[in-house]
């Protein structure tokens, strides 16, 4: 008997042990496809996880101002190898850094994410009443804004790259290059119908945006998000790209018409190099920015313009990793009355908001500085400034060059005045003149023609914001002067190699003929 | 400490409740019986070995286990003992045929690895790293390892946060009783897919019921070898070479610039004396305490024993201090029941580097690395001396329990075990702000492993008639696992004196629980936690065939939590069988004392120890970038996007797999004075997980596949010869151990033939332990030497077209480029020959060790001496790769060796994966020397319950015989790159004492 007590005992505990459920465990560090798609809040993580890997994807290896500021353009590099080769336009070399950014995968996964969240969201509307209507079609034309800006972004950098625009989830399937034209076409159109949806601000009882946007203030949105004007501004920057200024006015126009009603304004030289100026958090000033922001623990050592600029006496770096060399700052900054920076003919600095320590062997670009909060501690490299990658200034340019190339010249000045105004508005000692109709306008005879003079004013305005290796690429071909610089366009050496990995995992890519 | 306390206490009590020296019944496991004998004779015959009634509870997995393992995998532990180790990776290491141990810094308590017969993963990271670990077993309780999930966080990746112990730290050989490797399915199929990469099996010493008390210490001097230092004239000297060579006027460009800490020739800091060894190296003081007592009666006994241990690192103050202290109880209430329970509890105290790389991986900041730290003894001290302004506490307390029930019907038998290993670690940090220009670091982790094992097992023994004998088993296995930790670090504190991370404590304040002296937004908290689940369930059956023949067939079922919900079972059989052939063929001949041949086949599951891959296609809340991983989120919400840079992982993923065979024989001749056993393995790990690198332009680095195969073939070895026996004034044995491993790869993902993963080839057909380098040929000394293709073009590296000062690769393909087609396969990480050869000589009362530890057919790449002449690249940077530690200012590696490249190239001519820096790293050492001398006799004389009493003199790591140029080549981490971190193996000389009484 007790044997067989014991042996029922015995076979019960051998198979008691059989529970199915400890072995269906959710995983506490991912989300499967059960447990998305459901809610609001995942709906929220969704759109502004399209936000994050967009910052990421300009934030990484510093990309944003490698690819815009440090090819061929105003700095130079003391010890940096890498960047030497990319200032050379070297750009096979074998650095990683150099063979990072010729990598686009990080650009396709915003794209991955957004065709991701165009295909599913809906999922959401159908089980979260709380998901309305509008907060989904202003989502949706987020989303689509941001594919739409991947492309464009790609596009200035390789020229061709392979077109998708589905999820392809699982499958994967290899594509070859699109012609960089067909994927334009599609660029212009979805940031179009974006724009047409987008409000002008969030949060701020916009007819296209009513209520709390996920139910916060508008404080929390201002400046975050893409909104209507953002779209257009960069509606512009693509039509530019391609030479189409009818298109760049047009555009351009509805920004500067409009701006008042997105709580814009033209920012003062003093708020463009504040530590806690423009560039610092999110403002609604910033037309188009990925924000690292200081209070949301977003401050970061990499992925910002300081960390390749600053050093010593700024920050506790000996050796800045770019500088502009003083002889490039004398011949860029050679007008007078200028805030940014202006020096007489003694050789004493006046205004020194761009640049800190002049008189040293490398002088630190220091117009963006927004160091850990924005404070004044050199102690600590971390930053919290913005991607920007437009604002009023810039649109307002890029209308000036528009209208210069269209033969407005009148037109072309009055807009390149609206910046000049704001700039070359301080006396020989570098202080402001009290009165804001006391600068010194564009004239000819002093400052050139006008393209000339507009995109000098672009090289100082945008100095440090990933811009000065497009405005080259429109010069130039507006010029058709510079043999060297046109046989580059020609050829395919303005944009970047493909990456040895991405050529290896997919055979239906071409390396770009120039870096063959 | 207070567990400890507890237990001591609980000790005390029972060896005040049970009386001494009970001699009634003495049928205790001998311990004799393993001393002198690696080489086990086979004296048990299957029935016996199960539970014959003795208290304690035998495990009932041995029944015909012993006819079809190798007799080369059972350890000594008294002779292990010998060895001043901490972890058991450094007993075991050259011990075991197929053990291959890898001891990658001697600063003690860090994290080694083991391999049984090669690796099953090419060794990317900490992840394959820990999926091809074997499985620790103490006295039947599985262990758990440090997840390395943690890494993910992780901006830099030398070592896991927390404490970085190695948590095989807790094995105290003096209560060992014996260490056994398994290494074929034959003998781990029992222990499941966690076992797939071998077991190591421990049982502790068991209660006896006659009383008996051990002692043994020793204390010993951990002392550093001399290294030649350098100064400032030294590496300017080195450097200016190439100035001299490619640059017109001292600057390569004019705006580049001479590092300040070399410019100046007055500076006493770099050009004067370079004595920072005399702070940096010192000799160290180990020792060892261990005691227990036994006893009891044939009903109840326990055990109970106590250790500590100091281990020594000889650079850099470091050192580990480890309290152990363990209790074993067993009680038979009634004949045919029996209850054992252990506790095992162990605490680590280990005192790190100081290196700048990991104190800066762990802050996770790069300050100004323009200059390195001076080479002089008064600016070292000045610099040490901050550390005292701060702490580094790392504490790991690492404990093993069970409760067993046994039940013996006679020929039924059932065992049931509650097991559970536990380990934590703590690691609190405050650097002040004088070690970080000027800004404080506060951290703090704690986290833990853990896991709860319910094995359950039933046997039955049926004897059909003499000839045939049965046993069958049952049995059941589920298993808990958890991993968690939590984590904080603040930067910014307001001074230097408040070292904690204080919050503020009041509910009612609006700040309630934020940071107070650290920064808030400078405060960085993570949390994280994975968990997994183990069900299994098999069969067994044995059989023997007049004691000639055995059989044995295992099937069993194994369901992970941790495999997708459509594949999450996996069954496997195991086949084994043995041979007699001794008592078949040989039975009247004297000189053949035994011959055995065994074989075993079959297919085991191989854990997957991320619990990601079940979740199918996913979500992370990943957005970071280079630079930064930690990104929390877009405008202050956490966002969920597909794991792109993890890589994509779909709905099809099914069990990893390992198929093994094995065939091999032992013998013992005449008289056993020769023992051998020769074992051929073969081991496919097949369908195992890889990240293949595509569907970048669906924005991930790799998409996650089942397919990937590595073979591994080979022959363990192990011979030992009593030259001269035991008998005689004077005798000898000796016994060598060795393991030829080649390893391959067999498939890819998808059918693919090569993969490129970073920068290694994976290569169907050859081993993945490889480096990929380009062939070097010289230097081109004018550009006109530069060949010319057809094509007009100059020889070209990646579409640069090579200079003057390049180096002169060769154009494998003779496509006129250098590319990644012109790389090669060359080399092992991972030895192909591997083992130890042991000697013991005696005379009268006095016996000499000597034990060799040796590698072959390993190669290394002399990464350290690459970065060297890499400067420029090295400096330009600011990044973790510019950190020069104190010991830059060590002259190592043969600097002739390596011609003079233009080192502002952009086609990197100092890259490490070329030919002239992958060297030979094969060697010999003599691990051991050790004399002891046996006073057993004398001390009997006047006491007589003495059993043994002896005395030992021994130096470790006597020498090391290499072709290698760098440091011992032995500290190289798994990836085979020599980055020159890796801290001396002391050489150690100790005097101990063992006594039996």
């Amino acid at each position: 008997m007790k044997k067989i007590i014991l042996l029922g005992l015995i076979i019960s505990s051998l198979f008691a042990g059989s529970c199915k459920k400890a072995l269906d465990i959710n995983s506490t560090r991912v989300v499967n496809e059960n447990n998305y798609w459901n809610t609001l809040e995942d709906a929220r993580a969704a759109i502004m996880g399209v936000y994050g890997l967009t910052r990421a994807a300009l934030a990484d290896n510093n990309g944003h101002w490698i690819y815009g500021d440090v090819r061929m353009g105003n700095f130079d590099s003391p010890n940096r190898q890498d960047l030497k080769a990319v200032i050379k336009n070297d750009l096979n070399a074998s650095y990683p850094v150099v063979e990072q950014l010729s990598n686009w995968r990080r650009f396709y996964a915003i794209i991955n994410a957004a065709n991701i969240f165009l295909e599913r969201i809906k999922e959401v509307k159908a089980k979260d009443a709380r998901y309305t209507e509008n907060n989904m079609a202003v989502d949706m034309a987020q989303v689509r804004f941001l594919r739409a800006f991947a492309y464009f972004y790609m596009i200035r950098i390789w020229g061709d790259v392979p077109f998708i625009d589905s999820s392809d989830d699982g499958n994967f399937e290899n594509r070859p290059k699109t012609d960089q034209k067909a994927i334009l076409e599609f660029v212009q159109s979805e940031m179009l119908a974006a724009a047409e949806v987008l409000p002008y601000r969030y949060s701020a009882n916009d007819i296209q945006q009513p209520g709390n946007y996920y139910n916060e203030g508008s404080g929390r949105w201002d400046g975050a998000l893409v909104r209507k004007l953002s779209a257009y501004g960069v509606l512009a920057h693509v039509a530019a790209w391609q030479g189409k200024y009818v298109d760049v006015i047009n555009y351009s126009k509805i920004v500067l018409n409009d701006y008042g009603k997105a709580s814009m304004g033209y920012v003062s030289t003093q708020d463009l190099t504040d530590r806690q100026g423009l560039f610092y958090d999110k403002k609604s000033n910033q037309l188009l920015a990925f924000g690292f922001v200081f209070g949301h623990q977003d401050a970061t050592y990499v992925g910002n313009i300081e960390s390749l600029t600053l050093a010593e006496p700024v920050v506790n770096k000996n050796i800045p990793d770019i500088f502009v060399p003083k002889d490039s700052i004398l011949s860029i900054f050679k007008e007078t009355n200028d805030g940014r920076f202006n020096i007489d003919t003694t050789g004493i600095t006046h205004s020194q908001l761009y640049f800190t320590n002049f008189a040293g062997r490398y002088p630190i670009f220091s117009k963006i500085k927004c160091i850990q909060g924005g404070s004044t501690d050199p102690t600590f490299r971390i930053f919290s400034s913005a991607i920007l990658f437009t604002r009023l200034e810039d649109i307002t340019l890029l209308r000036a060059e528009a209208y210069a190339v269209l033969g407005e010249t009148t037109l072309a000045t009055n807009d390149l005045n609206i910046v000049r105004q704001r700039r070359y508005n301080v006396d020989h000692m570098g202080l402001q003149n009290s009165s804001s109709t006391d600068y010194v306008a564009y004239s000819r005879a002093m400052h050139g023609t006008l393209i000339e003079a507009i995109f000098k004013e672009r090289q100082k305005e945008f100095m440090g914001e990933g811009m000065r290796w497009y405005d080259q690429i429109r010069y130039h071909k507006i010029k058709q002067n510079n043999p060297a610089f046109l046989h580059l366009i020609e050829t395919g050496g303005i944009y970047w190699p493909i990456a040895k990995d991405l050529l290896a995992q997919n055979p239906l890519l071409k390396q770009n003929p120039f870096w063959k | 400490m207070r567990i400890i306390a507890t237990i001591t206490f609980l000790g005390v009590l029972c060896t005040a409740t049970y009386p001494f020296g009970n001699t009634a019944r003495s049928a205790c496991i001998s311990n004799n019986l393993l001393f002198n004998e690696s080489f086990l004779q086979q004296t048990d015959t299957a029935k016996k070995s199960v539970d014959t009634g003795v208290v304690g509870i035998a495990s009932p997995k041995k029944s015909i286990e012993k006819k079809l393992q190798s007799k080369g995998n059972k350890l000594d532990p008294k002779k292990l003992s010998v060895f001043p180790a901490l972890s058991l990776q450094q007993y075991l290491k050259g011990e075991s045929a197929g053990l291959y141990v890898q001891e990658p810094s001697g600063e003690p308590g860090t994290v080694q690895h083991m391999f049984i017969h090669g690796t099953s993963q090419p060794l990317l990271s900490a992840r394959e790293l820990f999926a091809t670990q074997p499985l620790v077993v103490l006295d039947g309780v599985p262990l758990v390892g440090e997840h390395p999930f943690a890494f993910d966080i992780q901006q830099f990746k030398y070592d896991r946060i927390g404490p970085a112990t190695n948590t095989l730290a807790n094995i105290n050989m003096a209560n060992i009783k014996s260490i056994e490797v398994l290494k074929d399915l034959s003998s781990t199929a029992i222990y499941g897919p966690k076992g797939a990469n071998g077991v190591i099996l421990i049982t502790t010493n068991a209660p006896g019921t006659k009383r008996k008390i051990t002692f043994d210490s020793y204390v010993g001097l951990a002392q550093p070898n001399s290294v030649t230092t350098i100064n400032g004239k030294f590496e300017n000297d080195f450097r200016r070479q190439f100035y001299n060579k490619y640059t017109a006027n001292g600057n390569y460009s004019e705006n580049d610039v001479y590092p300040l800490y070399l410019s100046d020739s007055l500076n006493n800091a770099f050009y004067g004396p370079s004595n920072w060894n005399d702070k940096y190296y010192n000799s160290e003081v180990v020792y060892g305490v261990n005691a227990s007592i036994s006893g009891g009666t044939d009903r109840a006994n326990f055990r109970f024993s106590l250790g500590t241990l100091r281990s020594g690192g000889v650079a850099d103050d470091t050192g580990a201090d480890r309290y152990d202290t363990r209790f074993i109880i067993n009680m038979k209430p009634v004949s045919w029941f029996t209850v054992s329970a252990m506790v095992n509890a162990n605490q680590i105290m280990r005192q790190r580097n100081r290196n700048v790389r990991d104190r800066l991986s762990q802050v996770n900041y790069i300050p100004d690395l323009s200059s390195p730290i001076a080479p002089n003894k008064d600016y070292y001290s000045g610099y040490l001396s901050e550390f005292n302004k701060g702490f580094d506490k790392n504490k790991t307390n690492i404990i093993e329990g069970y409760v067993k029930l046994g039940v013996n019907l006679g020929k039924f038998n059932f065992i049931s075990t509650l097991g559970l290993d536990y380990n934590e670690g703590t690691r609190d940090i405050f650097f002040a702000r004088t070690l970080l220009q000027s800004t404080n670091y506060a951290s703090n982790y704690y986290g833990y492993n853990q896991r709860a094992t319910i094995d359950n097992v039933a046997t039955y023994d049926y004897d059909l008639n003499e000839d045939h004998k049965f046993n069958f088993s049952v049995g059941s296995i589920i298993q808990y696992d958890k991993y968690r930790y939590s984590y904080a670090y603040a930067y910014k504190g307001s001074n230097d004196f408040i070292k904690l991370n204080l919050l503020e404590s009041d509910p009612n304040n609006g700040n309630y629980l934020q940071p107070t002296v650290f920064r808030r937004e400078l405060v960085y908290k993570f949390l994280d936690k994975t968990r997994n689940n183990q069900v299994s369930f098999y069969g067994k059956a044995d059989y023997t065939y007049k004691e000639k023949y055995s059989f044995s067939a295992i099937l069993r079922g194994d369901a992970s939590s941790n495999q997708q919900p459509t594949n999450r079972w996996f069954y496997a059989p195991v086949f084994s069988a043995g041979w007699d052939i001794k008592k078949e063929l040989l039975a009247d001949n004297s000189s053949v004392s035994s011959l055995n041949l065994r074989a075993s086949a079959g297919r085991m599951g191989r854990y997957e120890n991320f619990d990601n891959y079940a979740q199918g296609p996913q979500y992370t809340a990943f957005i970071g970038f280079t630079g930064n991983l930690i990104s929390p989120g877009y405008n202050g919400f956490a966002v969920l996007n597909r794991p792109y840079t993890a890589g994509s992982v779909g709905y099809d993923l099914k069990w990893a797999y390992t198929d093994q065979a094995s065939l091999g024989i032992n013998g013992s001749f005449l008289n056993d004075r020769i023992n051998a056993s020769i074992d051929a393995y073969f081991k496919e790990d097949k369908n195992m997980l890889l990240g293949v690198p595509s569907g970048a332009e669906y924005g991930y680095t790799s998409i996650i596949k089942n397919g990937m195969a590595i073979r591994n073939t080979g022959v363990d070895l192990a011979i030992s010869a009593n030259i001269l026996p035991a008998e005689k004034l004077f005798s000898w044995n000796s016994s060598i151990n060795l393991n030829f491993n080649q390893n391959k790869l067999t498939a890819l993902p998808g059918g693919l033939d090569q993969l490129i993963i970073g920068d290694r080839l994976l290569k169907i057909g050859e081993a993945v332990d490889r480096y990929w380098v380009l062939t070097n040929e010289g230097i081109y000394n004018t550009d006109s030497e530069v060949p010319v293709n057809s094509g007009g073009y100059r020889l070209s590296y990646n579409g640069i077209g090579l200079k003057a000062g390049d180096p002169r690769w060769k154009d494998l393909n003779g496509d006129g480029a250098i590319t990644n087609e012109d790389r090669t396969l060359t080399g092992h990480a991972l030895p192909q020959v591997s083992g130890g050869f042991n000697n013991d000589f005696s005379y009268k009362k006095w016996t000499l060790g000597l034990n060799f530890y040796f590698n072959l057919g390993r190669e290394l790449v002399n990464q350290e001496m690459a970065n060297r002449f890499d400067f420029v690249n090295r400096e330009g940077q600011n990044n973790i790769n510019s950190v020069r530690e104190i010991t830059f200012w060590e002259k190592r590696g043969d600097y002739s060796k390596y011609l003079l490249y233009n080192p502002w190239s952009s086609v990197a001519p100092y890259q490490a994966n070329q030919d002239i820096f992958v060297e030979d790293a094969s060697f010999l050492k003599l691990r051991t020397l050790s004399l002891t001398y046996d006073l057993t006799e004398f001390f009997k004389k006047k006491a007589a319950n003495v059993q043994k009493f002896q005395v030992y003199g021994s130096v470790h790591n006597v020498f090391t015989l290499t072709k290698y140029t760098g440091q011992d080549p032995e500290l190289v981490s798994y990836t085979g790159y020599d980055t020159g971190y890796g801290m001396q193996i002391p050489r150690t000389f100790t005097l101990g004492v063992k006594m039996d009484f």
